[in-house]
């Protein structure tokens, strides 16, 4: 396929958190909030006069500080985020919107509220509390939170206007992008998809690490066009697959998948777009800020909601995207030292392919990922036995034998 | 010989040739040979060399009122290799009296009769034949007694030894009731019981289930199959952390969540109950074994999680809806009411525990006459607290408060050898939770209080629904593991305030090896510690599973430091070294 517009500066701008981009909106005086996790929702950070950068440590190498601080029996994610902090490299940072939704994540924002890390005299750190269950009562809780923990703080930091004029304004744009990343993962779902997983994970990272308003235009041009891409003749898959599990935002993990001949068709994973980027809706008598609260709870498959009915929904979850997308098995990552993810695998691995007939491929990984040689024979032999899984359910078909 | 368990399964116990096996022939062979080699004129002369030699004054003092601390030689008693005892240490005839008649012989009698009491021999046997930590645990507890008393004398072991048994009588009344409303030893029926009872996880405390207990009772998932069997025997846990890891579960995440997991990948829980109320207490993992849990027990469940950020005012609304959200779920699934007055007596008699832990932390803090050991205090703190008010509980703390009004008016000092004061941090090993008798007497090191002591300090208001309500919100909220290690670093940071407030200067710091938020602040507590010039000990541990650090390497690690940095020589030096491993 002929190269995609932007990708390659889009590509440049992942290399570090405080890109062009980043500096430019600092320059026009807007303010950069950071975040970790989903569920400080990035259209609250994205409200005029602000933007939100979700938090990556772009090529990292060994955290050597923060494992003094944290240990190397962390998860490596949250202790290279910490090094990064230390070595400056999120001193452009006016806020960071915490949540304590996991354990290293959590310790790794409590470091920046305790230690003198971040080198920027306006800088603090807000926590909020997320519940675990998506019932009534947590919407109203999580509303509630939001606006003492996120809003109020930044109307009284910075002067933000917080009005629900500037949230609808901020749903509206927020709501645009979505259309436009949804717009550019259908193109996943096609038989012989004309996108690959890697450009669209960093399209998709793209949008969440850079100041929204600066990159529209350029989701416009690659939307437009994916609309005449043609894909190769010969792919150069071998089959499709489902990237689900904990942190990701590596594109050459990514990468590697596919050159093994597996291409990533759907991304269900903390940086992923299933979900994430499906509209916000402010239904009729609910107050825009209801609305978001609502929205983040309902759509995400965390698996740190822990009622009864969502617990078991999330397998049904994964198993229809995975149809939707046509993919012919889900490879499973989970960063090591993840606790959630543990047990979310452990049970997806059985489950997804004893229930579901999904051929699962179940990994552990690290956050600097040097172990690409082990993988790179992992997914090779998963790819092979989806092959050869299809070849004998071809031969059945026919009549012969598998 | 075969026998056949309940599941129909044979088991072989003994092969034919086991006679054989035991070689009986050449053993006698050998033995008779020693004997033979033995000079007994020359052994006999040097008995009464020795006898001629005895301090005859001190002989009888030594066995009137039993050795002084320096002289014991605790680790002689020890057969080598096992951390099995050659034979109970001698007290002196008051307290070895007091320890075979009231210690040993009281609690072995207790626990024939409370198994008598709270359902039958019958039933008792049934479960030790199905349940693995049933059958492996029953009979070590006394060993787990002489573990948690060695070297204490006078009040010490009184005080203490009380604590021990009311946690056993409380063990047996809950296995018990597992056993007789379980579906699995009543040939599958549903019978009265297991309609009656709440199974619930056992990081949710009893509290929440006062006002069901005129009717129905409570009881712990966990508890029993696996946190008590941690203490009692620590070889039974690690079969159900292999068992989570077998199914695929990485070796990393918290091995207590992981035996937890186990038992139900191994179904040796029993099915005494039609619903489960499970909990995100008191970390990630736990959020992750409720995943496991629902998958293995499927049936109607309720989470009941609690807030992160608990000391935020804005979130007790939502955790005290979450409680009342459960109390509908169990009127809703068993049909059977909540009963407010029920509720309230429960409350103002926890209450009354609470009261005296206040007194208890009071006399600890500011004199030298507390007499209970660290273990005891930790394990029975947490188990009385977690479990809420039973009569058992009270009936311990009276005998315990007679001792100690004895204690604080004589001003008896039930460990005089103490060289530091220490405060025990974080999560503690489970399978060495007794470390703290070792270090006293080995070294001089007196444990006063522990972390997971100082949870669910609070008080529960009955005047109104609200009050109550409110109240009991902050108890779950202030939960062992969670109080201190969630919501905030400057939960965890609170040790400094403890450290003045109960008068250490020591710090006892549990480093467990496989728990994300104390290692995410294991940097920050190097640079406190040297900043604020505090010795610290780093205990590294992973929780129930001994394989990762084992208690004579914890030891090792307490006597570098006390020899390297601390230049003291041990009290007992015979207890610095020896091989447990195979110990229960």
């Amino acid at each position: 396929m002929r190269d995609l517009i932007h990708i390659i500066e889009f590509e440049d701008l992942l290399q570090e958190a405080g890109n062009d981009l980043v500096r430019q909106a600092k320059e026009e005086g807007k303010r950069a909030l950071g975040y970790t996790c989903n569920f400080m929702p990035e259209v609250l950070l994205d409200i005029p006069g602000c933007f939100s950068v979700r938090l990556r440590a772009p090529r990292s190498t060994s955290p050597d500080i923060a494992t003094y601080y944290m240990t190397n029996r962390t998860c490596m994610y949250g202790r290279c985020l910490l090094e990064r902090a230390m070595e400056g490299g999120f001193n452009f940072l006016d806020a960071e919107m915490a949540t304590e939704t996991c354990t290293v994540t959590c310790r790794f924002q409590e470091h920046l509220q305790r230690m003198d890390v971040i080198q920027n005299p306006d800088f603090f750190c807000e926590f909020t509390d997320v519940p675990f269950k998506k019932n009534e009562n947590s919407v109203d809780h999580y509303t509630r939170q939001l606006q003492a923990h996120v809003l109020d703080k930044l109307h009284e930091h910075f002067g933000i206007d917080v009005s629900d004029e500037a949230l609808l304004k901020a749903i509206g744009e927020h709501n645009e992008l979505c259309r436009l990343i949804r717009e550019i993962g259908e193109y996943r779902k096609l038989d012989n998809p004309t996108i690959t997983g890697r450009e669209f994970q960093i399209i998709q990272l793209v949008t969440q690490v850079c100041p929204k308003y600066l990159i529209m235009d350029k989701l416009r041009d690659i939307a437009e066009q994916l609309k005449t891409r043609e894909p190769d003749e010969k792919p150069s898959w071998r089959c499709k697959v489902v990237l689900a599990g904990s942190e990701e935002d590596d594109p050459d993990f990514t990468k590697l998948i596919e050159e093994c001949g597996a291409l990533v068709v759907a991304d269900r994973h903390c940086y992923g777009s299933l979900p994430g980027r499906e509209d916000i809706v402010v239904k009729e008598g609910e107050t825009p800020l209801y609305a978001i609260a609502r929205h983040y709870l309902e759509n995400s498959q965390c698996p740190r909601f822990m009622e009864q009915h969502v617990m078991r929904d999330r397998k049904a979850y994964l198993a229809n995207v995975a149809k939707e997308y046509k993919a012919d098995g889900i490879v499973i990552a989970q960063m090591k030292f993840c606790e959630y993810w543990s047990y979310e695998r452990t049970i997806d691995t059985v489950v997804l392919n004893r229930d579901y007939g999904i051929p699962v491929c179940s990994i552990e990984k690290e956050y600097v990922n040097n172990a690409v040689g082990q993988l790179r024979t992992r997914f090779q032999a998963f790819v092979e036995s989806i092959e050869l899984k299809k070849l004998a359910q071809e031969q059945k078909a026919s009549g012969g034998e598998a | 010989m075969i026998y056949k368990t309940n599941e129909a399964k044979e088991i072989r116990l003994f092969s034919k040739g086991w006679l054989k096996d035991l070689k009986l022939k050449e053993a006698a062979a050998a033995k008779l040979e020693k004997l033979k080699a033995t000079d007994f004129k020359q052994k006999a002369a040097e008995a009464a060399e020795k006898i001629k030699n005895l301090d005859a004054k001190k002989v009888a003092r030594d066995f009137i009122y039993g050795k002084p601390h320096e002289e014991r030689r605790l680790g002689d008693l020890y057969v080598p290799g096992t951390g099995l005892y050659k034979h109970r240490e001698w007290r002196g005839v008051k307290d070895t009296m007091y320890y075979f008649n009231m210690i040993w012989l009281y609690n072995y009698a207790h626990m024939v009769t409370d198994i008598m009491k709270y359902g039958g021999p019958v039933t008792a046997l049934k479960g030790a034949l199905r349940y693995r930590w049933m059958g492996q645990c029953y009979l070590t507890v006394m060993h787990w007694f002489d573990r948690g008393l060695e070297g204490t004398r006078g009040e010490a072991l009184r005080a203490s030894a009380w604590h021990y048994r009311g946690m056993v009588n409380e063990s047996i009344r809950q296995f018990m009731r597992m056993f007789s409303a379980d579906k699995r030893l009543n040939g599958g029926e549903a019978n009265e019981l297991w309609k009656n009872t709440i199974s619930h996880d056992e990081t949710v405390s009893g509290n929440i289930f006062y006002g069901w207990r005129d009717r129905m009772d409570d009881v712990a998932l966990q508890m029993i199959p696996y946190f008590v069997t941690c203490h009692v025997n620590n070889h039974t846990v690690l079969n159900y952390i292999d068992a989570a890891q077998s199914i695929g579960l990485p070796g990393d995440p918290c091995p207590m969540c992981q035996a937890e997991a186990g038992i139900f990948v191994l179904n040796d829980v029993p099915d005494y109950s039609p619903v489960v109320v499970t909990s995100n207490e008191a970390c990630d993992g736990s959020v992750g074994t409720s995943i496991l849990q629902d998958w293995f027990l499927d049936r109607p469940l309720y989470a009941m999680p609690q807030p992160m950020r608990y000391d935020d005012p804005l979130v007790q609304k939502h955790c005290q809806e979450e409680i009342e959200g459960c109390w509908r779920f169990i009127e809703e699934q068993t049909g059977q009411k909540m009963n407010w007055d029920e509720y309230v007596k429960h409350a103002e008699a926890f209450n009354k525990l609470t009261e005296f832990e206040h007194e208890k932390w009071d006399i600890a803090a500011n004199t030298d006459y507390y007499p209970i050991t660290g273990v005891a205090q930790a394990l029975y703190r947490i188990y009385y607290s977690q479990d809420g008010d039973r009569d058992i509980w009270h009936f311990v703390d009276k005998k315990v408060k007679r001792i100690i009004e004895k204690c604080v008016t004589q001003k008896i000092n039930s460990f005089p050898k103490t060289r530091h004061r220490v405060i025990a941090w974080s999560c503690a090993p489970l399978y060495y939770s007794h470390w703290c008798t070792w270090a006293y007497n080995c070294w001089g090191l007196n444990c006063i209080i522990n972390m997971d002591s100082l949870m669910f300090d609070q008080m529960l208001r009955t005047d109104t629904y609200e009050h109550a309500l409110e109240d009991l919100t902050w108890f779950n909220e202030k939960a062992p593991m969670r109080a201190m290690a969630v919501g905030g670093h400057e939960h965890i940071f609170q040790l400094w305030q403890f450290m003045e407030r109960f008068n250490c200067d020591m710090v006892m710091m549990y480093d467990q090896l496989a728990c994300k938020g104390m290692q995410g602040v294991h940097g920050m507590f190097e640079d406190e510690f040297r900043k604020r010039n505090i010795h610290a000990i780093w205990m590294p541990h992973a929780l129930p599973d001994k394989r990762t650090v084992s208690r004579r390497e914890i030891r090792q690690i307490v006597n570098d430091y006390m020899f390297t940095v601390m230049h003291e020589e041990p009290l007992d030096p015979t207890l610095l070294d020896f091989d447990d491993n195979d110990s229960w």
